[in-house]
């Protein structure tokens, strides 16, 4: 029986037995509690010496019940608010100057952005009064209406087609209140007679007149019951239209729409929001890459070697496919059915009017590559800058060098020269080719071993377009590389040294 | 401070920690004004209605808000704006509503929280139509409402109920209104006024974290009352106020409630000002120009959203005057047309390439351009035809120098010419009148005649004085300064020698030399009495000031605050309604409405409107 959060505290215990009890039953001595709290307190003082396995069950079954009650709203609110909003609202509670003592170093950094930022202004929650108000009110109909539910189970589960058995099985059920001496309508205040006759609620037994009851159809009352309608199939055959449905009262019937009501509220989901959901899914997916292009075309411009024209044409192939895609399902959400001029109808327009500018506002209006030959004038120029700054730099070194000459050894100087060279960017540009074929002769050297391992992930990233991870091997490539070049250059050195030594 | 803007992108612990040290103990000044300067009203109700969209978490939306809600929201964001944010569906609580059942929406409710908002509220959540209802008040809500509000809620559907502060207009980062065109009543507070005023401020602060010291025109009643109001608010939610910030040793901000009757000539003048000459001449509403009843204006333009925040032209030239704004447009336009002319000629593929690529930019910039030129063609129509430099220029004159013959043979020969709009006239003789209220010759009733003689309304003028007339108001308006006051002689003087730069933008508002006074540090006691004096600190001058005006504020006082934002102070400017000199002009007979008028005896005949 789904949405009927006792249930799962009702039948565990009277499964054992024949009998089927309702209201709030202790697992152990299956006396009827009438609340929550009175049956926490019963089992607390009663049987608190029991044995542990039995606590642990009943703890389990409230815990259960408890998470039910509370909904599935919590796991919601989890998974809606973004990982991006809880830093945020670290930092505002740490924004004082003790708070910022917080370990935690991305609170702090926080804090520090704050202070750069307008940060939202005071708020008061009153939820938590709300809530205080709200829950035992909520808890007094939750259990009346899952006592209603129960009756309704009972009361359908062999429900006869004959009329008489039917009363019969009806009153077996749940008991009728004595009617002779009602002489009034509890509801409307009409008095009984031949022509306005007593009714009773088959739920709660209570009694009113014809006008004033109300009807739940079998089938309505079946979903209720979470009984399948298969079940229920002879019950179509019945005639009349009164034999079709069950007689309630007003407050019954409010109660058990209040619950379908929300039952239908936490699990409607239309065709409509789950390709919206679709649509907001491809929006997330695409904001990283967005980014991605938005660098690499930087990185292009600054003359940066570690993305090529060929990423950024592939990325932006790729950001304009998701684009259609978007496109492709709002329309899609246009043509599902609705009323015209209702707000439904409003809705889809809306929908399809934010795709239509979050398309052409971030997707379409990226900005264009820059061609080939631009980048490679760019690439040159910033090449000859580097250039330039090393031989100005070395030069430095030299003078300095110079002027305390006489001091130094002429090792120094050697060793001086070589660390300008290790910061040389240039000369690891063109280090590739000269070195291809040390790399061919050395395959042995764990290190190079790895530059072609790299070489390779390289290359298997650039087709699956995942650009994040091509920087990061791009950047380790260069190190290792130059790690390489080091190394060669010291031994290289070292076997000189020697020789000079001889 | 460069090495603070640099801190922020290094992320390591150590090197925060011993930056924290730093600005605690050695940079605080530095820092403490970094941190003041962070007073955006606009950013103000933007964080807040952004948090609205987050906290409500993913899903389609749909808001539900009152009239004034609807308002406040449409100053800080677009309609897509708010699409971005899934908001799809915007519904008023208090208007006809269908009964339309949407469960699979998410619904943010912000309302006021007035009595009526609560029934309509409360009957909402009986009878739920969407999934799940995220509240928020935009300002302070008695605990028995939400004690109602819990009772309705039956289903389970209410998942959030605060308060958020967003409870003014942001008309500029540094301008809020609070939409109230008349405040006053038989020279008093209209009782709705000075609630909602209340409200305003204390949203103002709370928006802004300020516990504010509270100084109030001395002598002025309104002003007293509303300072009262307010101290009382933030004296009994006192954890609301309970910002850090006045223990470290800086001075506490200020809030200054000031008295529009001080200042009768500021919303008089004609403005020169982009933004108040809009006002002025084709009157501003949230944010929004009404062009239609004018004739010439292409259709896409009848209703124009003039906003900073949206339209980086307006943003930028706001506060320009007319002159610069003429040249600035010229320029866009030729800019313009140069793009149009690239566009024109596309014959290759890269060429067609091209336009692609920048066309959502160019489709924007003409936009602009034609909005713009459009309200520029308006505002030099009608000031040609209303002959308004003229006017304007003699306004200036009787604003800030004292020639009393001179000025008044000029206004008898403009006010008689039919040029000039009798509104016009009017607004000349009330800016006489109130200048030389005392003077010797003064022959207001001679001009009233010739105002009579042409139709206009004559009780303006007197209704004007009894407003604002000389027995009402306190400081030197018009620099009538006793030669004993060496330091404002002094002043005046230097003033006097630096000459004129523009014969149509002499006058400055009185509401200048006030915050002079204030981040000067002068004492500011007899005038401008505190409230809680508890908080004042020995002269010295406050970080932050924010600026209330009762009767309304002006765009051309909102320049001067900009200006003193632009030098590195912290004020935001304030009003019942932002005013331009019709709706003063009404504002003041509305006010004056019901009330014996004791200091214009010499003007009786001209005071019952029905002797026009």
């Amino acid at each position: 029986m789904s949405g009927n959060p006792f249930d799962s505290a009702d039948e565990e215990p009277s499964a054992s037995s024949d009998e089927i009890l309702e209201g709030f039953l202790c697992p152990i001595c299956r006396a009827d509690l009438k609340s929550i709290d009175f049956l926490t307190q019963h089992f607390a003082r009663q049987h608190a010496e029991e044995e542990d396995a039995l606590k642990s069950v009943f703890k389990d079954i409230f815990t259960k019940a408890k998470k039910k009650i509370l909904n599935n709203f919590e796991d919601e609110r989890n998974r809606a608010v973004p990982p991006a909003a809880t830093p945020s609202a670290s930092a505002t509670n740490a924004a004082g100057p003790n708070g910022a003592k917080a370990s935690n170093a991305r609170t702090q950094l926080n804090v520090y952005n704050n202070m750069f930022k307008q940060s939202a202004g005071a708020e008061r929650s009153h939820f938590e009064y709300f809530q205080t108000v709200r829950n035992p009110r909520l808890e007094r109909y939750a259990s009346e209406t899952n006592k209603l539910i129960i009756r309704l189970h009972r009361l359908l589960k062999d429900l006869p087609t004959d009329a008489v058995q039917r009363k019969q099985h009806e009153q077996l059920t749940v008991p009728w209140l004595d009617g002779s001496s009602v002489k009034l309508c509890p509801n409307c205040a009409k008095s009984f007679h031949i022509a306005r006759r007593q009714h009773h609620c088959r739920l709660c037994g209570g009694i009113m007149c014809h006008d004033c009851s109300r009807f739940l159809q079998l089938e309505n009352a079946m979903q209720l019951a979470s009984l399948s309608t298969t079940r229920g199939e002879p019950l179509q055959q019945m005639q009349h239209q009164e034999y079709r449905a069950i007689r309630l009262c007003q407050h019954c019937l409010r109660l058990l729409d209040t619950r379908q009501d929300m039952h239908e509220s936490r699990t409607c989901r239309p065709l409509m929001s789950q390709v919206y959901e679709e649509i907001r899914q491809l929006q997330k997916q695409v904001t990283p890459d967005l980014d991605m292009y938005l660098k690499i075309v930087n990185s292009l411009h600054e003359g940066e070697s570690i993305f090529t024209i060929a990423d950024s044409g592939a990325l932006r192939g790729k950001i304009g496919q998701v684009a259609e895609k978007i496109d492709l399902r709002s329309k899609r959400i246009l043509t599902i059915h609705s009323e015209p001029g209702s707000r439904d109808e409003a809705l889809k327009k809306a929908i399809r009017l934010s795709c239509v500018q979050a398309i052409k506002e971030r997707m379409l209006s990226l900005p264009p590559l820059p061609d080939e030959a631009y980048i490679r004038r760019i690439q040159e120029r910033k090449r000859m800058e580097t250039e330039q700054r090393i031989l100005t730099e070395q030069r430095m070194a030299m003078e300095a060098y110079e002027r305390n000459g006489s001091a130094a050894q002429s090792g120094v100087s050697l060793e001086n020269r070589s660390f300008a060279q290790g910061s040389d960017l240039q000369s690891l540009n063109n280090w590739s080719a000269p070195q291809a074929s040390a790399t061919m002769s050395s395959v042995d050297d764990p290190l190079i071993e790895q530059i072609n391992i790299i070489k390779g992930y390289i290359k298997q990233a650039r087709q699956d377009l995942n650009f994040d991870v091509v920087e990061t091997l791009e950047l380790n490539l260069r190190e290792l590389q130059r790690e390489v070049y080091e190394r060669q250059r010291q031994s290289s050195n070292s076997a000189t040294t020697p020789q000079l030594d001889s | 401070m460069s090495t603070l803007a640099e801190v922020c992108d290094i992320n390591s612990t150590q090197c925060c920690q011993q930056l924290f040290t730093q600005i605690k103990y050695l940079q605080f000044d530095a820092l403490s004004k970094k941190l003041a300067s962070i007073m955006n009203l606009i950013s103000g109700i933007k964080l807040y209605i952004e948090k609205m969209c987050t906290e409500s978490g993913p899903g389609m939306k749909i808001i539900l808000l009152d009239k004034e809600t609807t308002s406040i929201i449409s100053m800080a964001f677009s309609q897509s704006d708010m699409l971005q944010r899934e908001v799809y569906l915007f519904e008023r609580l208090d208007s006809g509503r269908s009964n339309e059942r949407l469960k699979y929406l998410k619904c943010i409710v912000f309302i006021r929280p007035t009595k009526q908002n609560i029934q309509l509220l409360a009957n909402e959540l009986r009878n739920p139509k969407y999934s799940s209802y995220f509240i928020y008040f935009s300002n302070i809500i008695p605990r028995t409402d939400i004690k109602y509000l819990a009772e309705c809620d039956e289903s389970e559907s209410v998942r959030e109920v605060k308060e958020l502060y967003a409870d003014y207009l942001c008309v500029n980062p540094n301008l809020f209104s609070i939409n109230m065109p008349n405040c006053m009543t038989n020279l008093n507070w209209l009782p709705d006024a000075l609630t909602r005023s209340v409200q305003g401020i204390t949203a103002v602060l709370l928006s802004l974290k300020l516990n504010p010291v509270i100084r109030y025109r001395a002598g002025s009643q309104v002003a007293q009352l509303l300072a009262k109001l307010i101290y009382d608010q933030t004296t009994k939610e006192s954890s609301l106020f309970d910002f850090r910030g006045n223990v470290d040793g800086a001075a506490p901000p200020l809030l200054l409630l000031l008295d529009r009757r001080d200042d009768p000539v500021t919303p008089l003048l004609h403005q020169w000002s982009y933004q108040a000459m809009v006002h002025e001449l084709l009157n501003i509403r949230n944010n929004r120009v009404d062009l239609s009843e004018r004739p010439n204006v292409p259709k896409e333009f009848k209703e124009l959203v003039l906003s900073g925040d949206q339209d980086e032209f307006y943003g930028s030239n706001m506060y320009a005057n007319y002159g610069e704004i003429g040249s600035t447009i010229k320029q866009l336009m030729e800019e313009f047309q140069r793009k149009a002319n690239d566009h024109k000629k596309v014959e290759s593929i890269a060429d067609m390439k091209n336009f692609i690529d920048s066309y959502p930019q160019f489709k924007k910039m003409s936009g602009t351009v034609q909005k713009h030129l459009c309200v520029m063609g308006e505002l030099s129509s009608i000031s040609n035809k209303r002959n308004l430099f003229e006017v304007s220029e003699l306004e200036q004159e009787i604003a800030c120098k004292a020639e009393h013959s001179a000025q008044l043979q000029r206004i008898k020969k403009l006010i008689a010419d039919e040029r000039v709009n009798v509104d016009d006239a009017i607004k000349l003789v009330a800016l006489y009148a109130l200048r030389y209220e005392r003077h010797a010759n003064c022959d207001t009733s001679g001009l009233l005649q010739i105002i009579k003689t042409r139709g206009g309304n004559t009780q303006i003028v007197p209704a004007l004085i009894e407003y604002a007339g000389m027995h009402v108001r306190q400081g030197d308006l018009f620099n009538m300064v006793r030669i004993t006051d060496a330091v404002k002689l002094t002043r005046i003087l230097i003033k006097g020698l630096k000459g004129v730069e523009n014969v149509f933008t002499q006058h400055t508002p009185l509401l200048k030399e006030t915050l002079d006074d204030v981040f000067k540090g002068r004492e500011l006691e007899p005038v401008y009495p505190a409230i809680n004096s508890e908080l004042v600190p020995y002269r010295r001058p406050p970080q932050e000031v924010v600026v209330f005006i009762i009767g309304g504020a002006t765009y051309e006082e909102a320049l001067t605050v900009h200006q003193l934002n632009n030098a590195g102070y912290r004020v935001i400017l304030g009003g019942t309604t932002i005013h331009n000199s019709q709706s003063f002009i009404n504002e003041v007979l509305a006010a004056t409405s019901g009330t014996q008028f004791k200091h214009t005896k010499s003007m009786l005949k001209y005071c019952s409107p029905d002797n026009i």
